[in-house]
């Protein structure tokens, strides 16, 4: 409890100070050398702080028109949030489904290897090149792929989820498949096959079991990876998350609400996967 | 792959085909429209293509290529580091601080690039700072940034190995914590650390890219207005793809090429580390008892223990390994080569000199010469091509500045050994080359003749008693573009065209005689018999001379500066030898070396004009401001003639327009003259032109259509000089360091190159980053742009 009140502690610091960097870094043009200004931090956290006690969010600004972030931000949110949890469940179950109960089969394995190439190339360039690909069937094909409209509706989210659940997938199937490996090698499971027990048992039984805890553990950086790649995909496919909030942006108000809000979705996306696994045993695992 | 990365790294910019600066400006070849944005493949020379304002993509790539890799080479290095004693450290702590973890946790809740994104956005858009400190503050920011993960990973290792019976027997015998870290843990991690290094760089690169995307690019973002573009300052890859982003609707090869190598750079560093990964996993791993599907590709080796230690053993992998090493060597080796070898316009042949001299009392001369060529082209010689001076002045000559005439008369010639036919026309002696000997590299010629100088002559003359012998030897011409690159002799400026050359002259004179010429180290004074060696000279000149004061001081590196004289001018020898000293020794300082050990400077009646190491000056001219100035001129000839070798027949204002930009920048430069004053030669030069109404003519023509010298001397050195007043912002802080920093890298570039005015145009362009229209006042570069 204490450790979780500590984390929380920090991550609101940090995001504090995140959102005050822009603000409080500045090149002198005359020396050419870094200036911080860190007189003004009082003054910029007292006003965050002010604004929120009154119960509003304060406002952003969009183009050029102020608008108060409160009114919006339950849309970009839902968006935001609905993008990462499709995302990052799916993950999790296609690495589980493919790194250990039906990893066995020859094409999985195909589907394996694709992965594996898949990982060694980075996030950033599967985005871009993706969205190179999408461009190019539209121009042949005429069938609309993707919008990189805002109020395209479903053509505008879809395509950012599949983008979405790549980097995390990649990640956990990696994790997962090397941990089977290795625990397949331990002697409870020489025991299990010595007494005969069918693989799927001992797939359930032995081996998710003992997955599972570095899953949990890994679930973090998980996340974070798929709200990284968040950010990039709404950023570059306009989709209107809270991403908005946060490059469209210079003033500490709606980048410190927008970062909030990421954390706010890491921690639903954290509870959806818990209960997940939660679910997951009470269904298949004689405990 | 990594290793053909890394040698793109350390080359790249070599194997540029065009500099950054350059621009791919429209043109028409064979039909055919060139206009950026150029497709890949299509034209040859930019394999690559273009992008939307001309820039060479393959250049930017082979430029950017470092910074990406380095850079991310140096983030990587500094996390590892820090990383990696801070977690083995607190791996071993009884108990984790609570604080620790926390921070980790709250650490990797956010994504490390927010970070980067929030503190470099407000410095990087045309930032003030320089260059290379905002790639500091990267790779500064990104290690810290990044060391916490690092730091947790190697910590829970660490813990795990901890917990190991060997440490506990390590401990039990008494190890300390240091030993137990980095005896006992360190080994085990070693491979681990190795697989981590490499593909954190990838992670790096990947946080690069993703920062591009927000046009946040390492080194500097350069924002543009209406339309608002942005661009990377250092053309790092992940840049170049992130300033091309929004070429996805068309034109998309600007963004694929920067993005397909940042993959093929990526891919081959994570290939490595899954081929390590493979080959430790493969190793230590214990065979699963279940069919998982994941079975290692890599065979197992296992340690071989009781195996006598070799210092070499052969196998597979080690050769692999060696071979591996040789090619990146010898592909360095070669490309450093080629590079040096492409620059200037290429001579397809070479000529050393031997030859014997012998002066008999009545100013006769006989001579012997041995000449070595060399065919370096790929075409096969049907025969060989010499300038023959001294046959011009024969009995019935019409040029009015020589007086005399001369006797010139060949006895012999031999090729191979062999008599050979030849034919002697004007100056230009052919020698045909038997069907045997076509297909031979290397030739060796023997010509005896004889000959006499004429009486007051115009660089080849008698003057008294005293003989000066130009261009008196059978010349080599030069093999350039597939032929003998020979055009007749003419009065005034010089038509002939000859490369860089070795000679070993030895020569007998007559009693009483003495001799000055372009070797080294000349003879005593009175020494009327030896040998004098030079090397890659363009010339060899000699002055045979009797009664003649000499005058001598030093200028820079030891360099002798002599100055021979009579009494019976009104020009101060003590003075001009001053004048001379201050010269060279400016043009050691801002130019370069001087290529030879001394200088001589002959005063006497006749031409004005440059050898190798050795210049002739007429001090019995009124004009001392002209006189002057042409010792200046002629020491500047030096660099701009006898070591940037030009074509003086086609390409005439190359040397003599830039040693006479070369002369004024002295005045301007050296002497603080104003402009009007230093360059008042170049001025007047072109007032004369006005004068006789001979209307414009372009500086680049063969000087049998130059319609007045004017145009060769004084017009480009006076529009080199404007351009320099107009773009010296651009490279320094006045126009007369940047004036002289420009001679500087065009005489370092082009040591013992030969220049023309297509050469000349593409080093300018790129150094003041201006287009090739920028020179239509004074060049026609209609004929250049091919």
């Amino acid at each position: 409890m204490v450790r979780a009140l500590q984390q929380i502690f920090i991550i609101i610091i940090l995001i504090l100070l995140l959102a005050a960097l822009p603000k409080i870094i500045s090149v002198d043009p005359s020396s050419g050398s870094l200036e911080w200004s860190f007189d003004s931090l009082p003054q910029i956290y007292g006003d965050f702080i002010l604004e929120v006690s009154g119960g509003s969010l304060g406002t952003y600004q969009l183009g050029q028109q102020t608008r108060p972030i409160a009114e919006d931000i339950a849309d970009n949110f839902l968006t935001s949030l609905q993008i990462v949890l499709i995302a990052v469940n799916a993950s999790l179950i296609i690495s589980l489904i493919f790194g250990v109960f039906i990893s066995r089969f020859r094409l999985t394995k195909l589907f394996g290897a694709f992965l594996n190439i898949l990982a060694s190339i980075p996030d950033f360039i599967i985005i871009v090149m993706s969205m190179l690909l999408a461009v190019k069937i539209y121009k042949t094909t005429g069938i609309r792929v993707i919008s990189l409209r805002p109020d395209g509706g479903a053509l505008n989210t879809w395509f950012p989820t599949v983008l979405a659940a790549i980097a995390p997938t990649l990640y956990l199937f990696k994790l997962v498949s090397v941990k089977y490996y290795q625990t397949s090698g331990e002697d409870y499971i020489k025991t299990a096959v010595a007494k005969g027990m069918g693989l799927n048992y001992i797939n359930f039984q032995h081996v998710y079991k003992n997955l599972e805890p570095f899953i949990k553990s890994e679930l973090v950086k998980v996340i974070s990876l798929a709200i990284g790649n968040l950010f990039i995909i709404e950023h570059i496919m306009n989709v209107s998350g809270i991403t908005k909030f946060i490059f469209q942006s210079n003033e500490v108000q709606p980048i410190a609400i927008g970062l909030f809000a990421m954390l706010l979705i890491s921690l639903f996306v954290y509870i959806s996967i818990r209960f997940i696994f939660y679910l997951f045993k009470r269904g298949f695992i004689y405990e | 792959m990594a290793a053909v990365l890394l040698f793109f790294c350390i080359f790249g910019p070599m194997l540029a085909p065009h500099s950054l600066t350059s621009v791919l400006e429209t043109q028409y070849t064979n039909g055919k429209v060139l206009a950026p944005p150029l497709e890949p493949f299509e034209s040859s020379s930019y394999p690559l293509g273009t992008d939307k304002w001309g820039y060479d993509l393959l250049s930017m790539i082979l430029y950017g290529l470092r910074y990406t890799v380095f850079i991310a080479a140096a983030v990587t290095s500094i996390k590892m580091a820090f990383g990696a004693i801070i977690g083995l450290y607190a791996g071993i702590l009884k108990r984790t601080p609570g604080w620790l973890i926390a921070f980790e946790n709250a650490w990797s809740y956010v994504p490390l690039f927010l970070i980067l994104y929030f503190f470099l956005s407000p410095i990087s858009f045309n930032s003030n700072l320089k260059q290379s400190v905002l790639i500091g503050y990267f790779i500064v920011i990104a290690s810290i940034i990044s060391i916490p993960s690092i730091v947790s990973s190697v910590r829970l290792k660490t813990a795990e190995l901890y917990k190991s019976v060997y440490i506990e027997a390590a401990k039990a015998l008494g190890a300390g914590k240091h030993r137990l870290i980095w005896k006992h843990i360190f080994p085990q991690l070693k491979e681990t650390f190795l697989v981590m290094f490499i593909l954190e760089i990838v992670y790096v690169i990947a946080l690069m890219g993703q920062l591009a995307l927000l046009n946040i690019f390492v080194g500097g973002t350069i924002m543009r207005y209406d339309p608002i573009i942005y661009l990377s300052a250092t053309k790092e890859l992940a840049g170049l793809a992130g300033q091309a982003r929004l070429n996805i609707y068309g034109n998309t090869h600007i963004l694929i090429a920067p993005l397909a190598v940042l993959l093929l750079t990526t891919v081959s560093f994570s290939l490595l580390a899954n081929g390590l990964k493979n080959r430790f996993q493969s190793n230590y791993q214990r065979t699963p008892w279940i069919k998982t599907g994941h079975e290692p590709l890599v065979q197992p080796s296992r340690k071989q223990y009781g195996r006598k230690k070799k210092f070499w053993s052969y196998s597979g992998p080690k050769a692999a390994f060696a071979a591996l090493v040789i090619a990146f060597a010898g592909a360095g080796v070669y490309v450093v080569a080629a590079k040096n070898s492409n620059v200037g316009v290429k001579s397809g042949s070479r000529a050393d000199y031997k030859i014997d001299l012998e002066m008999n009392s009545e100013g006769y001369f006989t001579v012997n010469a041995d000449i070595e060529m060399k065919n370096q082209s790929n075409k096969e010689w049907n025969e060989l091509v010499f300038y023959f001076i001294p046959n011009v002045f024969e009995d019935g000559h019409t040029f009015d500045s020589v007086e005399g005439t001369s006797e010139a008369d060949i006895t012999k010639v031999t090729v191979n050994g062999q008599k050979a036919n030849y034919k002697l026309k004007g100056d230009t002696l052919t020698i045909d080359l038997k069907s045997d000997m076509k297909d031979k590299s290397k030739h060796k010629v023997k010509i005896e003749y004889g000959f006499t100088v004429p009486d007051r002559g115009s660089r080849f003359s008698k003057v008294g008693t005293n003989y000066y012998l130009a261009q008196w030897y059978p010349m080599a011409a030069v093999f350039q573009k597939g032929k003998w690159n020979k055009e007749p002799y003419m009065e005034g400026l010089e038509t002939f065209h000859t490369g860089f050359s070795d000679f070993n002259v030895s020569y007998k004179l007559p009693e009483g005689y003495s001799l000055a010429s372009t070797a080294g180290i000349d003879p005593a004074e009175g020494e009327n018999e030896g040998t004098v060696k030079a090397k890659r000279v363009r010339d060899f000149f000699m002055a045979v001379m009797k009664d003649m004061k000499v005058y001598e001081t030093e200028a820079k590196e030891g360099v002798k500066v002599r100055l021979f004289s009579r009494s019976n001018h009104d020009k101060d020898p003590e003075a001009s030898l001053a004048l001379a000293k201050k010269a060279l020794t400016f043009y050691q300082d801002k130019i370069g070396e001087y290529p030879h050990e001394q200088l001589d400077i002959v005063l006497d009646e006749g031409q004005f004009m440059e050898y190798p190491g050795i210049v002739t000056i007429n001090p019995y001219i009124d004009d001392k401001r002209f006189y002057e100035i042409s010792i200046v001129h002629e020491i500047a000839h030096q660099y701009f003639y006898g070591v940037v070798a030009n074509d003086p027949y086609n390409h005439a204002w190359v040397d003599e327009g830039i040693t006479e930009f070369a002369t004024s920048m002295y005045f301007y430069a050296g002497q603080n003259q104003d402009e009007r004053q230093a360059f008042g030669i170049s001025h007047y030069r072109m007032e004369a032109i006005e004068e006789a109404g001979l209307g414009r003519q372009y500086s680049n023509v063969p000087i049998n259509e130059v319609k007045h010298s004017g145009f060769i001397y004084g017009q480009p050195a006076l529009e080199i000089y404007e351009m320099i007043q107009e773009k010296y912002t651009l490279k320094g802080e006045s126009p007369e360091a940047v004036g002289m920093q420009f001679l500087s890298d065009y005489y370092q570039k082009f040591r013992y190159k030969e220049v023309d005015t297509k050469e000349f145009i593409y080093f300018t362009k790129d150094y003041f980053s201006v287009p090739a229209g920028y020179f239509n006042n004074w060049i026609d570069t209609s004929k250049v742009n091919s």
